[in-house]
């Protein structure tokens, strides 16, 4: 019971479900990537001096996140659409363009609270986490 | 000026990052076409496409709003 149970929550943490797709697969480990990161951030923010800089980065990061589910919701849709031959819808551009844009007239708007170059990296963290990803696990699946 | 220099920024990313959305999506849905069975693998790397590209004009949009 004790091993099923350490070696259910290892393949959780690890992503290892065999029998999902390559793509849930890339989906759930960046997904888990992103949470550890702005749990790290939450904690910064909570227990260290910068705080400034640590909202920053959360509120870049959270935006980052939301773009990223957005990507990997929209070309589901896209490539479902396209295998059954249906019409099918854009891929949320110019949704990921208004997140960006919201973070930084929030961080402009709270000048003292956040600092933006902060934010800017905050944006970029899912990129970050895209790449990695990629670079680790290009030969696993 | 700033109103000139945030409208090149986020037209001349947004061109690029069309081109290259373009191309990507064009070169997935003609490999789903022809082989409906590599779905899983063409999503991956148009995923992985798609997020590098739009990296670039999303900097410029923040860049746009910060120069205005």
């Amino acid at each position: 019971m004790g091993y099923n149970m350490c070696n259910y929550v290892f393949s959780e943490i690890m992503g290892e479900e065999r029998t999902m797709s390559e793509y849930e697969n890339m989906i759930r480990r960046q997904r888990k990537w992103m949470f550890c990161l702005l749990a790290i951030m939450v904690l910064g923010a909570g227990f260290t001096p910068y705080t400034r800089i640590f909202l920053g980065l959360l509120l870049g990061s959270t935006v980052s996140f939301y773009n990223l589910y957005l990507l990997q919701k929209k070309i589901v849709n896209f490539t479902d659409a396209v295998a059954k031959e249906e019409k099918s819808k854009g891929l949320g551009t110019l949704s990921r363009f208004a997140g960006a844009a919201l973070a930084i007239i929030i961080a402009l708007r709270f000048e003292e609270e956040i600092n933006i170059i902060a934010v800017i990296i905050g944006l970029m963290t899912s990129y970050m986490v895209i790449m990695i990803d990629f670079a680790l696990f290009r030969d696993k699946d | 000026m700033g109103a000139l220099a945030a409208a090149i920024a986020v037209g001349l990313g947004a061109l690029g990052a069309g081109v290259g959305n373009g191309l990507i999506v064009s070169k997935t849905v003609e490999g789903i076409a022809r082989q409906p069975e590599l779905k899983g693998q063409l999503q991956t790397t148009m995923f992985i496409g798609v997020g590098l590209v739009e990296a670039v004009p999303i900097i410029g949009v923040v860049i746009a709003l910060m120069v205005m």
